[in-house]
């Protein structure tokens, strides 16, 4: 879906939200051109690298997040002028560069919209440009803590704990893509600029399954680790995990037929009430019968359309034949890394549209040629 | 985009919402957000499950003398949540005249969203196939856990099991630790909501610029493996099981989650460099760990977890949150709801906003995520009650007349109540 191939984006990024939304601009087909800065953008000192050799041209989060962009390094303290050109010159700028360094430069909204009336400029921050935390310091573990994600998750009796990778990050890198297509639809009936500000703990707390049953009811959801109820949650399986999805009556009447045990007829287990009052019960059976099976098994069951999910990872993913039949894996020939597997986008399925590696730092530095 | 002028990119169109759960939902309220008149389709027999699965008496603790599923319908704080701002409409779909009125909507429309199983559409009869006949350029997207293709098309998925497919869930879990965890939430919802949205904002431009619509296939598994995207291009090149991290970040350190004062407080810090870590020490202490440089704080990090412990356990997380905060150190207090909804950040900015609904009353509800400093968006429509709007519908959008709708009312092909069967 090479819908946005008439535009051109600069991504001025520190962090993976930015970045996240450059690279659905770069899978949306429009021509992104990440700053960086000269030692590279701290993606690329995140490891894992090919091979475990740190390297900024292997880092999988670079490769991951940056592909199919082209990179400039750029010193702001020195080369400003070049870089509020090369903004001037886009239709779109993304950053989540503090407004202190943006401000000073030239790159404030104010003085960018002045010069470029027909600039979107879409900026990520932690907490947003207004309110008593605009100057707050932020992290993805620090805006998943104050965006309200992190208490509910982890183990009962044990710290609150993150989910893996940048997960704040990544709904803000969404989110601000969303809100970035949205204004280039104003700007395509208009032709006038726009501004979008979004901050990550916002965009957590918008996210929050709860809130509504919190805020009205008075219920404070907490940490529940791997089982909510008997009938909603993860149980170990010979060789891994399975989620069982059973808490309404037509789901719990599936899972029975796929279960196959007469004790599960019993009247302890006749109700969702009951259910839940024989709840520890009702556990201890069902573990019984999910570790008598294997992954495969279960995996079997899963397609039939019973409510049950099986864990899978990284390997059997990448060669599993469902993402093979939606073309989402990419296989992509990069100079440093090789080939290298990278995802397509979640709307890319069965597209045709080509994935391009990340680029290597500054491989588009002639971009700057004329601009001061 | 401004909420107070009606400047909002989808103001114009119109979307047909036969969704539920969360996903689905939560995409056409979005759709809403942006500036689109959503009409929520709903079956008497077959409502969207939020309105009934949940009890909510398990909330307010009255479990003396439990609600029935009809008088939940209205109530239900997660469907009310996730709905807010939609016209409803109860139609039995399975009945031949409902399915036309199915059919006239989407003929009156410009998007058509859903995220039943794969299968439930075409058993009805209004696939994209079905309706494409007599809307050509309809935007169709479908929501779902798997994708429309097989193998896994028919496999079951909400927002929370589909973690585990995902691969998310084999990386989750404490420092080292062989057992995984999963999100707290249905965290695939969000994010697959939020994949589907894009997909269809950049279906609307091509429509716009071509006249073309097209159907759309989201997998809300696919866009929470998009988001550890990382992993798979690390096993690409490296074939390496990688341990669990835990609150531990690749390249900052220390960070972690902290044990404040007071029963189950929590704060959450970042070091992101020298300087941080400099400031953090001028703060907290941990002198003996004063000239350590990020090495050797990787190197060392559970002995400086105790010490920066023992300085936070003596404290209330909010009071650690502004110390640090007021040298640069990035630091919050893990807030649970109860805080989240009076947080000043959130407040000032208009996160929440108050509306009332016909039934519960005040209820406060979360504005859009793109509504916030000077572009603060006013709640002007509650979620529909079950059938809310069928009248105003049927006989201004579609035309009809009064006694044909009463007819289709008589007929049980229109309803106002959910039917309900089973407990």
């Amino acid at each position: 879906m090479d819908v946005l191939s008439d535009l051109k984006v600069v991504e001025l990024s520190r962090t993976a939200a930015a970045a996240f939304a450059g690279r659905l601009c770069a899978d949306a087909g429009a021509e992104v051109v990440l700053l960086e800065p000269p030692g590279g953008h701290p993606l690329r000192h995140e490891g894992p690298f090919r091979d475990d050799l740190p390297d900024p041209e292997t880092s999988a989060a670079h490769l991951h997040a940056n592909a199919g962009k082209r990179s400039v390094t750029i010193d702001l303290e020195t080369q400003a002028a070049a870089a509020v050109r090369l903004v001037a010159g886009a239709d779109i700028l993304l950053t989540d560069v503090p407004r202190d360094v943006l401000d000073p430069v030239g790159l404030s909204w104010a003085d960018l919209s002045a010069r470029a009336p027909t600039l979107l400029m879409t900026r990520i921050t932690p907490f947003g440009d207004t309110g008593p935390y605009a100057r707050y310091a932020g992290s993805n573990l620090v805006c998943l803590a104050l965006g309200g994600q992190l208490k509910i998750t982890g183990d009962p009796g044990r710290p609150p704990l993150t989910n893996f990778g940048s997960q704040a990050e990544y709904q803000a890198g969404l989110s601000a893509f969303a809100g970035t297509v949205a204004n280039v639809l104003l700007r395509d009936a208009s032709g006038e600029g726009e501004y979008l500000e979004l901050s990550v703990q916002d965009v957590v707390a918008t996210n929050l399954e709860q809130r509504g049953t919190s805020f009205n009811l008075g219920l404070v959801a907490n940490r529940a680790g791997l089982t909510v109820s008997a009938t909603y949650g993860v149980y170990p399986c010979r060789d891994g995990w399975v989620y069982l999805t059973a808490f309404a009556p037509a789901l719990w009447d599936r899972l029975k037929s796929v279960v196959k045990l007469e004790v599960l007829d019993d009247e302890r287990f006749s109700s969702q009430a009951s259910r839940l009052e024989n709840n520890d019960e009702l556990q201890a059976i069902l573990t019984e019968w999910t570790l008598s099976k294997s992954s495969e098994e279960l995996r079997e069951f899963a397609r039939q359309g019973y409510p049950l999910t099986v864990a899978e990872d990284e390997e059997s993913l990448l060669a599993c034949e469902q993402w093979e039949r939606r073309g989402y894996v990419r296989n992509v020939d990069h100079p440093a890394a090789g080939n290298v597997s990278v995802l397509g986008s979640p709307w890319l399925a069965g597209e045709a549209t080509d994935i391009k590696p990340a680029p290597m730092l500054g491989d588009s530095n002639d971009l700057l040629e004329g601009l001061g | 985009m401004d909420w107070k002028s009606g400047r909002l990119p989808l103001a114009g169109l119109r979307v047909v919402d036969w969704s539920l759960y969360w996903a689905g939902p939560y995409l056409g309220m979005m759709l809403h957000d942006l500036g689109a008149e959503v009409i929520k389709v709903e079956a008497p027999a077959h409502c969207d499950p939020m309105r009934t699965v949940i009890d909510v008496n398990r909330y307010s603790g009255d479990t003396g003398k439990p609600l029935t599923a009809e008088q939940r319908a209205n109530i239900s704080q997660h469907f009310n949540e996730w709905n807010r701002g939609k016209l409803g409409i109860g139609v039995e779909l399975a009945d031949p005249r409902g399915r036309q009125i199915f059919l006239d909507l989407v003929t009156q429309s410009h998007i058509v969203i859903e995220n039943h199983r794969p299968g439930a559409k075409d058993k009805l009869g209004i696939a994209y196939s079905d309706v494409v006949e007599t809307k050509p350029d309809i935007i169709y997207a479908s929501l779902s856990g798997f994708g429309q293709t097989l193998p896994e098309r028919d496999a079951m998925a909400l927002g929370s099991p589909v973690e585990l497919p995902s691969g998310l869930f084999l990386r989750n879990g404490y420092l080292d630790d062989d057992t995984p965890a999963k999100t707290g939430f249905s965290y695939g919802d969000p994010v697959g909501a939020l994949a589907a949205l894009s997909a269809v904002l950049l279906a609307v431009r091509q429509w716009r610029k071509s006249g073309e619509g097209r159907y759309l296939d989201i997998a809300m598994r696919d866009a929470l493996s998009f988001g550890i995207g990382t992993a798979f291009t690390d096993w690409s090149m490296n074939g390496a099981a990688r341990s669990r991290t835990g609150n531990r970040h690749p390249v900052y350190a220390p960070q972690g989650v902290y044990r404040a004062k007071g029963d189950d407080q929590w704060v959450a810090i970042s070091v992101r460099d020298d300087r941080d870590w400099q400031a953090l020490v001028g703060v907290v202490g941990a002198h003996d760990w004063q000239n350590a440089d990020i090495e050797s704080r990787r190197d060392n990090h559970d002995e400086i977890d105790a010490a920066i412990e023992a300085w936070t356990s003596e404290r209330e997380a909010r009071d650690i949150e502004g110390e640090l905060q007021a040298v640069g150190v990035p630091a919050g207090a893990v807030l649970d709801f109860a805080q989240l909804k009076v947080d000043p950040q959130m407040t000032a900015r208009g996160a929440f906003a108050e509306i009332e609904h016909p039934v519960f009353g005040v209820e406060l509800r979360a504005t859009s995520q793109w509504a916030r400093g000077d572009r603060p968006q006013p709640l002007e429509r509650p979620a529909p009650c079950f059938g809310q709007h069928n009248r105003e519908i049927l006989t201004g959008l579609l035309g009809m007349d009064a006694w044909v709708v009463d007819d289709l009312e008589r007929e049980g092909v229109i309803a106002d109540r959910i039917k309900v069967s089973g407990d």
